[in-house]
Formats: C-alpha cells, structure tokens, sequence
C-alpha cells in the first residue's frame, strides 16, 4: 500500500514469513478500524451539528428563547488561557528541572515522577471534588473561573510535564555540548539552545492540554458552576461550551443546538490544532 | 560573572520550586479529600462501605461493592477494546502510514481528544446502545442468555470507553515509537528481520516504558470517565450477572448522587472520590514497581 | 427517523473510510431493524430517575412505590431499573427502545414518545388542573424568612402576578390560581435564583420576562438540584432556591418559606411502537416494584 514498486518484493518476503504477515494485517486491521470509528464519530456530529448551526447562536446574551453559545465560548477561552498561564510554566520549569539540573538517580525524580503519575491518573471528577472542597469552599471563591481554572491548571500539569520532559530528552546531548563547548552557562544553554529546540514537543502537549480543558466536563460543574453569561470577573461563575453542552442536553429542550455546540466545538479544536502546528513551524524554522 | 553565577542559582532555585508544585498537589489533594471522606468512611464503617452490597442512601445503606466491581469490569473492558486496538493503530502511524494521508490521520486522532465526553456519551446513547441492545436480543431469542438486557450495560460502556481511550494511546505511544533511534530499526533491518520483526521485537520493547505510560493514561482515563459512563451504563447498583447487564461505576455514582446528597451522603459519595483515588494510587504504584524491577534486571 | 440518520452516519462513514485508506472496506453493515414486530415476552427497560431527584420523588410517591417499612419510607424501585440524571437520556432511551418505559416531567415531554392514560386520563393540564390526572408535584421556591433582597422580592411577586403566570402557562405548566396584576417597585440590585434543574427553565423564562419590566435588576440563575437549592438558600448563597417537590420538614425547620409558583405533571412514557395506550396505577406501580417483568405480565 505504502511503496508500489516493491510490491512484489514484499509479497515474497510476506509469503516467506508468514508471522510478519499476520503482524501487518493486524495493524492495518487495527488502523481502519480506528479511522472508520473516528469518522463515524466525527459524521455523526457534523450530520446532527451542522444543520442548526445559525448566525443567533453566536449572539452576545444567552436567553432561553435563543441558547447563544458565545458567552460559553468566551468563557472556554478565558478558561483556557487562565489555565495555562498558571500550569505551562510550572509545567516547563519543573521539566526542565528533571531533565536538565537533577542529576540521575536523584532520590527527588523519583517522588516527583511518581507524583505526576499519581496527578495524570487522577479522574477529573475527582479533581472537581477536590476544586469544590479547596478552592470553593477552603479558600471561598466560590464558583468562578478562577477556581475552575486553577482546578484545570492542576490536572493539565502533569500532561504539559511530561510532553516537555521527553521533548527536552529528545534533544541531543551533541547541542548542549557544543553550547557549553562555546563558553555559554547552563541557564543560557537551556533558555536558547535546549528549549528553543524541544517547542514542538511542548507545544504539542500544550494541544493535547488545551483539547483536556475544552472537553472538561466533570471537574468543571462542581467548580465553575454552571451562570450561562461571561463574569464580570473571573471571581464570578460562567460556564465553558462543554458544560454549555451538557446543560442544553440533560432537560432534553435544547438538543439541537447542543449537537451544533459540538461542532462549534470541534471547529476550536481543529483551529487550535492548525494554530499551534502553524506556529510550530514557524518556530523552528527561526 | 558572580551576578551570572547568582542567576544561574536563583533559576535553578525557581525550577526546584516549580517541580515541587505537583507533589503539593498531590498532598492537597490527598488531605483534602481524606479530610472530607474518611470521617465518613468511619461512621459508615470501612469494612462495610467498601463490601457492602446495598446502596441505598435514603434507608443509611452504604456499600460501594457494586460500583467497585461496576469500576473494575468497565475498566477491564474498556483495556481489552482499546489498548490492542490502539497500540496497532499507533504502529501504523509511526511506521506504516504513508506521509500523504499521515497529517489529516494525525489531526483527527488530536480531534478526537478534544471532543467533551457528552458527545461520545450520545453518540453512544444513539449508536452504540441500540447495537447491543438487538445483539442481546437475538442472543436470547438463540437461547444463548437468560436476559437480553437492554443495550445499556458493560458491553456498551466498554466499547464507548475503549473509542475514549484510543487517542490517549495512540498518542502517547506512537511519539515512544518515534523516539527509539532510527539505528535500531535499521540495525535489525540488516541483520536480515522484516519489518514487521524489527518494529515488533525491536522498536516497541525499546519504547516500552513509554507505551506502559500510555496505557496506564488509558486505564486512567477509563476509571475516571464519568459523563459518557452514565449515559451508556445503565447505572444500576447491582452486581451484575452478565456482560449486557448493566452497571454503576465509581465515577456514575457520584455525579448521579451530588446534587442531592446532604450530611453523611453527601461525605459517603466523597469517600467514593477517596475510594476511586485510592485505586489509581494502587495503579500507579504498582506500575512504578514493575517499572523499577524491570530496569533493575 | 433516528435509524435514518445512523444509517446516513453509517454510509457517509464507510465512504469516507474507504477513500481515505484506499483499500474499499466500504461494506459497513446497514441492517434495518427497526421493523421488527412488537413482542410482549421482550424483558421491560425500566428506566427511572436518580435517587434524590424531584421528579423521581414525586412518581414513586404518587405510584405507591414508595413503602412505609417500620415507620421509614423505603424506595422500592427495583434494582433492575436503569438510572439517568438527565431528562434528554430518559427521552432517547425510550425513544430508541421499543420495550422501555419512563417518566418526564410534562414541560419536557416530546413526539419522540408516546404518553401513557393513567387510570383512563390523559395527561394535560387540563386534567391535571380538574384533578383527574393525578400524577403532578408542586414547583416552589423558598426564601428565608428575614430575607433582605428588594429585587427578589420584587421578582417574586412578578411571579405571583398574572404576568407572570401568564409564562407559566404558556410554557405548558400549570398556573397558580388567583392571582393579581404586577406592580414592580423598580428597584434595582441582584438576586440570585438557584436550584432544581427541573424548574430552571421555566425559570429562565419568567426571569426574561422580569427583566422587560424592570431592566434595573440583575438576576442570576444556578441549575443544580432541589437539595442544594434548599441548602443554598439556608446559607445565603442563593436569595431564592428552588425545589421541584415539598420541602422536608428539617428545611422549613431551617428558616425557609416554601411558595408554591407552578405545578407540573408528570408525564408516564413508553416507544412509539408500543401498542399499550392506558395504564393502571397498580401496573405502573408492578413495573417499577419489578413485579413485572415483561410486557405480557402488565397487561393481564
């Protein structure tokens, strides 16, 4: 499938090893199987989506004779980029801590990765638990962005970790030698050698974090609440689309335009991921 | 150059720091959810909260047994559909996939992610259901079952969970494939392996701690999934006696019960919270061990 | 109508897929089902409520589900019976299943399914104002006692007022009798409402309706639950809560004022394809006990 020309070649050595035959059905059994499952999905939600997709529901008020998706929609972007502004760079410092300044076999690597294991494995209903116990109740917040975000932050962290350490893992040692070999110190080599050369890798876990906080249900109803209308302040409560979607589905009134939320919703994801790869691109060209 | 060396200093300081936020999260997370739960684990008494059989808040009666056994065949099932099936998918896209259909293959694995689990919830409310419910149906008209079931149970909830955790591993898995230097793979190559040899018996044990990673995200991801679950789950306390019958999970039980919950209710479905973190601890320290031994041999 | 789109969802998949790996897999199974013919010996789908719900509270109540066992009132829905939280899943599992029954409260209630007669009356408002309907549960709102908000109080009385029962009614629930014309006091400030999700969107109507009388107010509405409506508005963080049945007697204890704004019925549904049009209160009551067990068993 993937080389024509050597077609035939393959055919004998497929024939001569009947393992490896069997081995590459399977994978490409596996490998339709999943895409016919993905575009099922995705068919699905763009056949029942799309036709209720009207100019009225990107109006600025939500009103139950119009259930407008922009309020949410602007409170998933404050969500979202609050939540990152708290956890990338913890996230990417704490990487580059493990990659970069612990040395092997440090006793803290091991408390910190298994932490972050522990943190990655976590339900989200358990960090919305957690968020209405600390950050509502605890610390009195209340249900807000803020307390919403900061929920968020802790359970993408461990995400946007680990992303940057294998991104940073994967840059050669050859770079920062040579960098140290040229008189730079070890802060310098990280910030403009090391770093600069891992964006891609971090950048994709900073998608892969975005896409967790845009479908976030669970973790967000017990701590963002559920006010359809952007804050005043992210002291106050507003709900993201996902949450807008699962309000508009659970009284079974507004269906429709809980299927065309979704598509609004999958058209973000799709944007978010063409931006960052943009970027991506751009970023290591320079 | 002492200012530089002070810098130097103070950033690894800052970077220290920063590395030292997600183990305080886990102990804010651990006390705050023991503080909350544990009295309540007490009052209801442990042994019996976590064997008991009956839920039944409105008459005292708390047992999480069934939504432990709910937790643990849904988790089960959802590793069985999903993990083969993705861990081959992520091979294709590492090593098999031609670079033309690579990107759009790509970007819908990343879309997938990013699609909130009340959609998957419908889609399996409206596809999946239906599916298993004319399957348990003809199954008992062939006299192969007692019960048909109703299509809402184990079976669905694990091919809905299974789709869930598909892009977790094959993302995750797929960029361990890519990092196993390219040397490997050509080296087996030479020495006369197929393809299908080398990828198999080379490239995925080189990139085994990352694939492990992967499918511990995916159990993690199934334990924890909770709105799709209770749409396709049928989220009855009971233990179930068939694979069709349907179940509650850990995760079900909460969401179902908050809103309503007061007073010792209400501090029972937190202790499920502490009961389901408690599990994923068991989980992820159990993988650290069999990681340590296995870099030990 | 729903096996149309999956069918459409199911070719368009299959092409797409086919097209995509090249290899034509494209034979996506379409078998048609949906004709099959209604067979009474088929296990019933009893799908009911979550504990605690307003809705589930009111039907277990009204259908003698509930049983008082020493003094306690026990819920003895059977064990069988599938559990959702959400009004949307309840319509399209009985939509989608030709053996299953449910409940709804009539606001919500659609032509996806069919509404059962109970004990021969329809259920319409009508009749459930005539009080042959009997399957109905009073939406209140509480408030404290010393409540010291103008703008809820004022809002409240724009409920309690021929407008706003007005929206009441026409959103298919039932008014309350007697009632005057508004006379708002425009005062302005915010008032948060918060509670059953059940109520909410009628709610959200009335508060829309307010706000054209008195555009100086700010109202805030929080969905959740009758429970933490109640417990919200004993702690002062909702002004109004709202419940979708009576208020226990430990929460008027608490200080709250119960006021009956609406009533609503509740609606008995079963599939289309289900040829049962009247059902007796016992049966309904021998379903959800699991007593019965299939359809034939109903409806001897």
């Amino acid at each position: 499938m993937s080389n024509r020309i050597t077609m035939g070649e393959k055919m004998k050595t497929y024939l001569k090893h009947p393992g490896s035959l069997i081995l590459m059905l399977l994978v490409m059994l596996a490998a339709v199987l999943t895409f016919i499952v993905l575009l099922f999905l995705i068919a699905y939600i763009l056949i029942n989506g799309v036709p209720h997709i009207k100019p009225s529901l990107f109006s600025l008020h939500y009103t139950s004779e119009n259930a407008s998706l922009m309020p949410a929609l602007i409170n998933t972007i404050i969500m979202t980029l609050l939540s990152l502004l708290v956890a990338v760079p913890f996230g990417i410092f704490s990487a580059i801590f493990l990659v970069e300044y612990a040395g092997r076999g440090n006793r803290f690597i091991g408390v910190i990765r298994l932490t972050t294991e522990t943190l990655s494995g976590i339900p989200s209903i358990v960090y919305g638990l957690f968020g209405m116990l600390f950050f509502v109740n605890t610390l009195e917040w209340g249900f807000s962005l803020l307390a919403g975000a900061f929920t968020l932050a802790i359970m993408i962290l461990p995400l946007i970790m680990r992303t940057t350490e294998e991104a940073l893992k994967a840059v050669p040692d050859t770079y920062r030698e040579g960098s140290f070999g040229v008189g730079a110190g070890k802060l310098r080599t990280v910030f403009r050698i090391v770093l600069p050369s891992a964006i891609p890798g971090i950048l994709a876990g900073v998608i892969l974090a975005v896409g967790r906080i845009v479908g976030e249900t669970a973790a967000l109803i017990y701590t963002a609440g559920t006010v359809a209308k952007v804050p005043s302040s992210v002291m106050g409560s507003g709900r993201t689309l996902a949450v807008h979607m699962y309000n508009l589905s659970s009284e079974g009134l507004y269906m429709d335009q809980a299927y065309a939320t979704a598509v609004v919703l999958l058209v973000l994801v799709v944007g978010i991921n063409t931006l960052s790869s943009v970027v991506a691109r751009k970023l290591t060209k320079a | 150059m002492k200012s530089k060396a002070w810098t130097e200093k103070f950033m690894q300081g800052v970077f220290f720091i920063a590395a030292c936020a997600s183990v305080l999260a886990v102990a804010l997370i651990c006390v705050f959810l023991f503080a909350n739960g544990v009295p309540a684990m007490k009052e209801i008494g442990f042994v019996e909260f976590i064997t008991g059989k009956m839920w039944k808040p409105n008459n005292d009666l708390y047992g999480i047994f069934p939504m432990i056994i709910g937790s643990l065949y849904v988790t089960a099932g959802a590793i069985v559909f999903g993990v083969p099936i993705g861990i081959l998918t992520s091979v294709f896209m590492a090593m098999y996939c031609p670079k033309a259909i690579y990107k759009p293959l790509k970007a819908a694995t990343e879309l997938l992610a990013g699609i909130p689990s009340v959609v998957y919830g419908f889609f399996g409310l409206v596809v999946l259901v239906p599916w298993i419910r004319e399957f348990g149906r003809t199954l008992k008209q062939a006299g192969i079952t007692d019960s048909s079931g109703n299509g809402s149970g184990i079976l669905t909830a694990s091919l809905l969970l299974g789709m869930m955790i598909l892009p977790t591993i094959i993302g995750t898995t797929e960029s361990a494939i890519r990092a196993v230097p390219e040397h490997y793979y050509e080296g087996a190559l030479a020495l006369g392996a197929t393809h299908e040899r080398s990828i198999f018996t080379i490239v995925i044990p080189a990139a085994k701690s990352g694939v492990i990673a992967g499918i511990v995200l995916g159990i993690g991801r199934a334990v924890g999934e909770t709105m799709a679950v209770i749409m396709v789950a049928g989220n009855q306390t009971w233990i179930p006696e068939s694979l069709l019958k349907g179940v509650r999970t850990l995760t079900a039980n909460i969401v179902i019960e908050m809103g309503y919950a007061t007073g010792l209710h209400r501090e029972a479905l937190i202790a499920t919270g502490v009961v389901l973190f408690v599990f994923i601890l068991i989980i992820n320290f159990s993988v650290a061990l069999l990681k340590r031994r296995s870099e030990h041999e | 109508m729903k096996m149309k789109k999956f069918i459409a969802v199911c070719s368009i998949a299959g092409m797409l897929a086919a097209a995509v790996t090249g290899c034509g897999s494209g034979s996506t199974d379409s078998k048609d089902s949906s004709a099959s013919e209604w067979d009474s010996s088929n296990d019933i789908t009893v799908v009911s409520r979550e504990d605690g719900s307003g809705t589930r509270g009111a039907f277990i109540e009204l259908f003698g589900v509930q049983e008082e066992v020493d003094g306690d009132k026990v819920d003895m829905t059977t064990e069988g019976a599938q559990i959702t939280n959400s009004t949307s899943v309840m319509l399209t599992t009985v939509a989608g299943d030709e053996y299953a029954i449910g409940y709804v409260s009539l606001g919500s209630l659609d032509e996806t399914v069919k509404a059962v007669k109970i004990d021969g009356a329809e259920a319409t408002a009508e009749n459930i104002k005539s009080g042959t309907y009997k399957v109905s549960r009073p939406f209140n709102i509480a408030t404290k006692e010393d409540l010291d908000n103008e703008v809820a109080e004022d809002f409240i009385n724009f409920i309690m007022s021929e407008e706003g029962q007005k929206v009441v009614s026409d959103n298919g629930y039932i008014p309350v009798d007697d009632v005057k014309a508004f006379e708002g006091t425009q005062p302005s400030g915010k008032a948060v409402i918060g509670g059953s999700s059940s109520i909410a969107p009628v709610m959200e109507k009335l508060a829309e309706a307010y706000k054209e009388v008195n555009p100086n107010a700010e109202l805030e509405l929080q969905t959740s639950d009758s429970t933490t409506g109640m417990t919200s508005a004993v702690d002062g963080s909702y002004d109004i809560g709202m419940a979708s049945r009576e208020l226990k007697d430990e929460e008027l204890s608490q200080g709250l004022k119960a006021t009956v704004i609406a009533t609503d019925g509740i609606a008995v549904i079963v599939n289309k394809g289900n040829p049962t049009e009247d059902m007796s209160t016992e049966q309904v009551k021998s379903i959800y006990t699991g007593e019965a067990l299939s359809w034939d068993e109903v409806t001897e």
